[in-house]
């Protein structure tokens, strides 16, 4: 409190730069302004590249012409139908893969024991791309959702596993044995103290497997299913549409983009507490 | 010297129980706890026949150098881990596991980041299936005794170390345990904060009437705080001697500058050097 009002009676040097960085636009260091300026001038350097006639518009439309085609399939329905497509194929692989990783990580990092014969299998599984699956996928689930639902899970699990399991191994011992002598039911340690110190590892974790499912459910649409924004793609390359081709391609991008954004603000609530989301 | 006068005594026909005095609440013998492997190389015997009577409402300091098995005495006596020979009871009964009625405060404060301290405090009634508005009054008067009224809504990240021990210590006392436990408590705090929270401890341990084991490795910390100085040395951890204090209760501050406070601490120091030497 007193260096504060010393500091006001005679500002040192390094307080008397304040004024001038008071000046500069206060909306520049806004993080959601920057954001929106990046992505502005990145669709400026692809509209001005396909317009000076630096690129072919066969083999990348500009950003105008995408944009047209999202409008009209906008107004047709099209996209409302492929998206609605996509976006329920990936809530229930996500949903599935939430379940299955997190049950698995908590065990594993609960007990150690059941983790050496768990986590062979799980690492060895893990880094079998999606792409690689597609085969077996469609000879067990066909070409109905199913076979998308799968490879959503496949996706997903393995973030949600790894995130769980290194949240649960890394848990404070005696936060663990504060609980335990302060009398804590076993419900009690879960609920209260187990799950929330978790959440700051756990939520990232699930936020990048969301966005490998989204990448999963469009690698999927692209061959085993016959709508979705990945099918759309591909329907749209068959007939030439390139415009199309392009929009489906940024309609993922923008939503996989919103997706993000939106579990980011929700883990900064919900971590609002936990070093992580302090600077 | 404690051990020696013991062995002189003649031992209890086997399976006959122990005779003991109704106030020993703690009563720990020939305890020892080995870590580690089956051969004796990679062995470390943290502990070795430890011997220690603790009567009800008695203040007692644990002191030693790093490595003497204080902390690991501690969390046996907690119930956090198990002893690998001899005898540890609490009222005449084995303690095989955590309870509430022995609440650990630890260096590093284990408050629950995601909880305000208010609900920090509240863990252990909650805990007891008590109704929520009986709990928030504990928690209220447990808070008001530790001095942080006012600071009941702010989360941990936002207080002081000295606040976050403080309200460590009202959620210790929150399930109304027999014994407290300390271990180091006051290790984390600068010097000064650590002076106040020493006289707090001592003003709220002769409030609550606690018995309680105080874990540090600081000689003035322990002569300043304790009915009785059990002093540690170092491998394997042992009790090496015990020191009365015969000074008053509640302890002030200007109980640092008695003569006996003064001649006692540096006798310790000048016992405990060559280990502490040995140790760094």
């Amino acid at each position: 409190m007193e260096a504060n009002t010393k500091a006001h009676a005679a500002p040192p040097p390094f307080m008397q730069r304040a004024p001038r960085r008071a000046v500069s636009p206060r909306i520049l260091t806004d993080r959601s302004f920057r954001a929106a300026l990046g992505l502005t001038a990145f669709f400026a350097v692809w509209q001005a590249l396909t317009s000076l006639g630096l690129i072919d518009a066969f083999l990348l439309p500009s950003p105008v012409a995408v944009a047209g085609a999202l409008w009209d399939m906008a107004l047709d329905g099209s996209l409302w139908v492929h998206l609605g497509a996509s976006l329920q194929r990936v809530a229930v692989g996500f949903a599935l893969a939430c379940v299955v990783g997190m049950a698995l990580g908590l065990i594993c990092g609960w007990w150690r024991g059941v983790a050496d014969f768990v986590r062979p299998v799980v690492e060895a599984l893990r880094p079998i791309p999606p792409l690689a699956w597609i085969p077996i996928t469609i000879l067990w689930f066909g070409l109905g959702d199913a076979a998308s639902y799968f490879l959503v899970f496949l996706g997903a699990v393995f973030p949600a596993f790894v995130a769980t399991y290194t949240a649960v191994r890394g848990l404070d011992r005696n936060q663990m044995n504060a609980a335990l002598c302060l009398g804590a039911t076993p419900w009690q340690l879960f609920t209260d103290v187990l799950i929330p110190a978790s959440l700051p590892i756990i939520l990232p974790g699930l936020r990048i497997a969301l966005g490998v499912g989204w990448m999963c459910v469009v690698t999927a649409e692209l061959i085993a299913a016959q709508t979705g924004l990945g099918y759309l793609i591909q329907q749209s390359r068959m007939l030439f549409q390139i415009n199309n081709v392009v929009a489906g391609m940024v309609a993922i991008g923008l939503v996989g983009f919103a997706m993000s954004a939106v579990l980011e603000r929700i883990e900064r609530r919900v971590n609002a507490w936990a070093p992580s989301e302090r600077n | 010297m404690a051990a020696n006068t013991a062995l002189k005594t003649p031992a209890p026909p086997p399976g006959s129980p122990q005779a003991q005095p109704a106030d020993i609440q703690i009563d720990i013998r020939n305890l020892g706890k080995v870590y580690g492997g089956t051969s004796s190389d990679n062995m470390v015997v943290a502990l070795d026949g430890v011997d220690l009577r603790i009567r009800r409402g008695e203040f007692i300091s644990l002191l030693g150098p790093s490595g003497c098995g204080k902390s690991t005495l501690l969390g046996i006596v907690a119930g956090f881990q198990s002893a690998s020979s001899g005898t540890l009871l609490q009222n005449g009964r084995p303690i095989v596991k955590p309870d509430p009625s022995r609440t650990v405060v630890f260096q590093d404060y284990a408050l629950f980041g995601w909880m305000t301290v208010q609900q920090n405090v509240e863990f252990g009634l909650k805990a007891k299936g008590m109704a929520k508005k009986e709990r928030a009054e504990i928690a209220r008067s447990l808070i008001d005794m530790v001095r942080l009224t006012g600071f009941e809504e702010k989360y941990p990240h936002q207080i002081s170390g000295g606040m976050k021990q403080r309200a460590a210590i009202a959620r210790a006392l929150a399930p109304d345990p027999d014994i407290l436990l300390m271990d180091e408590p006051f290790g984390a705090l600068d010097a000064q904060t650590r002076v106040l929270l020493q006289e707090e401890i001592a003003r709220i341990s002769s409030e609550a009437g606690k018995t309680v084991i105080f874990v540090t490795h600081g000689i003035d910390e322990a002569v300043f705080l304790a009915d009785r100085v059990v002093v540690m040395s170092p491998r394997p951890g042992r009790v090496r001697e015990e020191v009365a204090v015969p000074l008053p209760r509640p302890r002030t501050a200007e109980m640092r500058s008695d003569p006996w406070f003064v001649s006692t601490v540096n006798d310790l120091w000048e016992t405990l050097k060559p280990e502490w030497q040995k140790g760094e």
